[in-house]
Formats: C-alpha cells, sequence, structure tokens
C-alpha cells in the first residue's frame, strides 16, 4: 500500500499492527491511535493522477512489511548521528523531520559525515504545513508508537531487509547547472552573505538580484562527484543582505545556478518514462516543484508520495523527487 | 571482479583522491566520493570506509566495482 486512504481506514491499519509510514495534515494524523507507525504533516501529495491537497480527513499511507522487518525510533537533535549508526546492517531508515527545526538544521550540515551514512542509507522528507500557515503553524512529526507529535526531532522507521535483498535511493532531478558563474562557498551555511563569484568575493543576495533570480524558481545546483546536489533560495534580502537557502551550501563544492525548466510535469513524465516501477518502496518530491511546476491535477508519471519541504536522500535534497528501491 | 583486500593499495589511492575519477551514476556512491575528498580523517580511515563501502553494495555496483583498481 502506497497510497491516500480515509483517517478511519490509517486507524484501523495501526490497530492491526501493520507498519506504517505516514503523511498528512496535522488534524488528521492527531486523530490516530498508538501503533506501529510514524508520521508527518504535509497536506500536499503525488498520486498516479496528479498532484493534490487534501483536507482533514485523509492520510498518505505506505505499507512498509513488503520490503521487510521493521522497527521504529525517534532521536533528537543532539543525537541524529544515530540514525545510521543504529540502523540494520542491511536496509534503510526511513526518516521524516520537521522543516524549520533545530534537528533540520543538523541534519541537512551533518547527515553526510554521520557514522555509517552510506553504509545504511537514510531516505525520507521533510514535514512542513499548508503553504497559507507558513510562520503560524509548525511542522510536526509523530512518534506513533505513543502518537506523540514533536516540533523537533526525527522519527525513524528501520527497515531490514531480507539477506537476498540491497536498498538502493535514486534520485529525479530535473535540474542542471546552468553554464553561468561559478558559485563557492567557505563555510556549512544555510544563510549566506558572501560568497565567491568566479573566484572573486562577493554578496549573494545582490548578486541574485542582479541576475533576476529573486524569485526563487532556480535553485542553486552543486556537483557532488557528479550527482547534481541543489540547494534552493527561501528568501533574498536587500543588495548587500542574506540569502536564506532550503538546505545548506558546503565549502569544497562547486555551485552554478540552475538551466531554467519548461514544463516540469512533462519533465518528469520523460524521466521517469524509462524507470521500472519494481521494487520501490516509497517516494517523495519537493513542494517547490508542486508550486513552481504547478502540479496540481498534474500527472507525473506514476509516482506516489508526500510534496515535502525537502528531501532526504542520505542527505537533505531540495527540489528533487527521491525514492527508495528494493532489488 | 571481486572487492580488493583492504591492504590493497588501490584503496589508498581511492581515498586519496582516485575516487573522484569514478565514472558512476549511482548516488550514492557519488555523494561518498565527494564527503571523502571534503573529509579530514586520516587516509587509512578513508581507506576503510570506501573498502566497507563496495564490499556492501558490490552487487549493484559491478561497473564501480570494475574500475576500483584502476583509478
Amino acid at each position: 500500500m502506497n497510497q491516500l486512504i480515509s483517517v478511519q481506514a490509517a486507524a484501523e491499519l495501526i490497530r492491526q499492527g501493520t507498519p506504517l509510514s505516514l503523511a498528512g495534515p496535522e488534524s488528521a494524523l492527531d486523530q490516530l491511535p498508538a501503533g506501529n507507525w510514524i508520521g508527518g504533516t504535509i497536506p500536499y501529495f503525488m498520486v498516479p493522477s496528479g498532484g493534490v491537497v487534501v483536507q482533514d480527513g485523509q492520510v498518505f499511507a505506505t505499507d512498509l512489511s513488503p520490503a521487510g522487518e521493521v522497527s521504529f525510533a525517534s532521536y533528537g537533535p543532539e543525537t541524529l548521528g544515530d540514525i545510521s549508526r543504529n540502523g540494520p546492517d542491511n536496509g534503510f531508515a526511513v526518516t521524516i523531520i520537521p522543516a524549520g527545526s533545530s534537528s533540520h538544521q543538523k541534519f541537512a550540515a551533518g547527515a553526510a559525515n554521520f557514522e555509517d551514512a552510506f553504509l545504511k542509507p537514510t531516505v525520507g522528507w521533510i514535514a512542513g504545513v499548508h503553504l497559507s500557515q507558513l510562520g503560524t503553524v509548525t511542522p510536526k512529526v509523530y512518534d506513533g508508537r505513543t502518537a506523540t507529535k514533536y516540533e523537533d526531532r526525527a522519527v525513524v522507521a528501520y527497515v531490514k531487509l531480507p539477506a537476498d535483498k540491497l536498498a538502493s535511493i535514486e534520485i529525479v532531478n530535473l535540474f542542471e547547472p546552468g553554464t553561468g558563474d561559478l558559485l563557492q562557498f567557505e563555510q556549512t551555511a544555510f544563510e549566506v552573505g558572501q560568497c565567491l563569484v568566479n573566484g572573486q568575493p562577493t554578496n549573494l543576495a545582490t548578486y541574485v538580484r542582479e541576475h533576476g533570480l529573486e524569485n526563487g524558481q532556480l535553485p542553486l545546483v552543486g556537483d557532488f562527484a557528479g550527482a547534481h546536489v541543489n540547494a534552493s533560495l527561501q528568501s533574498v534580502g536587500e543588495a548587500g543582505g542574506k540569502v536564506v537557502l532550503y538546505a545548506p551550501v558546503f565549502p569544497g563544492v562547486d555551485y552554478r545556478f540552475a538551466k531554467p525548466v519548461g514544463d516540469y510535469a512533462a519533465a518528469f513524465r520523460a524521466r521517469l518514462a524509462d524507470q521500472s516501477t519494481d521494487g520501490l518502496a516509497l517516494s517523495c518530491n519537493c513542494i517547490l516543484n508542486f508550486v513552481f511546476g504547478e502540479l496540481e491535477g498534474k500527472a507525473i508519471g506514476g509516482m506516489a508520495g508526500p510534496i515535502t519541504f525537502g528531501e532526504i536522500a542520505y542527505q537533505l535534497l531540495n527540489q528533487t523527487m527521491v525514492s527508495v528501491r528494493v532489488h | 571482479m571481486a572487492i580488493p583486500a583492504l591492504n590493497h593499495p588501490c584503496w589508498q589511492k581511492l581515498a586519496a583522491g582516485g575516487l573522484s575519477k569514478i565514472r558512476t551514476q549511482h548516488l550514492g556512491t557519488q555523494l561518498l566520493a565527494k564527503r571523502i575528498e571534503r573529509s579530514t580523517d586520516p587516509l587509512p580511515a578513508r581507506a576503510a570506509e570506501l573498502h566497507a563501502f563496495f564490499t556492501k553494495w558490490e552487487r549493484i555496483l559491478p561497473t564501480e566495482v570494475a574500475q576500483l583498481t584502476t583509478l
């Protein structure tokens, strides 16, 4: 199961002991009984027929039991390094973290350096809120074992795979680096004042405004040994001020602003057309793709899952579709 | 191709920068390559991390494993 269902149906699955990863509005998740589940707040989803915004009575449920043996944990911001360390030797950790929390910040800055991060992969997403509630309602995650919600913890479902199976994390990033200036950063940071543009010290906010990029539609694309990792713009201060990002930039990584993407839905369909859905355990996609790509009601190739405030594939990503597949 | 033993010189070469030349589309390998490049861990620790990684994922990374002693 990997679909939108009613709160009542989710509650029944929980009472039956089904291990679930859940996503939905806070009012819906609040109604669920204690059991074998984790959850995070978000009202936006991709389903095979297109992007949707749900009301109070629905949640997106992913039954993790077909993939393997499931156990649960939660971690505070100071112990996030235990997410991978405590994972099964063969499996993956489905992780949900609330947007804007210190857990979000610490995971983003450090996940790639957590012990066993690349031996016991972490996949998941950043919980959010309806965009009309930004700044007034905080995102939450839920430890279903006690049906308790948190504003600053990571909740984890560990999936232990059979010995003859392996998990791989896959991404679809529509954005490619443009051919423009090379941007580099001297510190790991969500908020950036100065950076280097083609080696010259430059105020990033000034640069972004001079190049007409302040609408945030185009992310910075980092070159991670050939992988394109986005850092999306959340807000751009006045010239001379700071740029706030949805994911940190890192020193030692070359960044360029992305090339524009025209029709997001068509681009996703094209990228997903030759991908099998065999073994897919869960997927998520980014709220910025949903908004800038106007994906509400548009089918993008059969993937289903929450539309999130950040995606996790070993480390925090932005404006990227993430899936985990069991081979 | 079998995974070279941990004492094979390829691991230290990979950890010292060779891994950045690997041809791969595997996200985990790419992100690990960048992590190793930016790491201040001692070279033997980085080499051991790479050995553990390719030993774990050998079955789904045959083309990457085939490159290990050539980089």
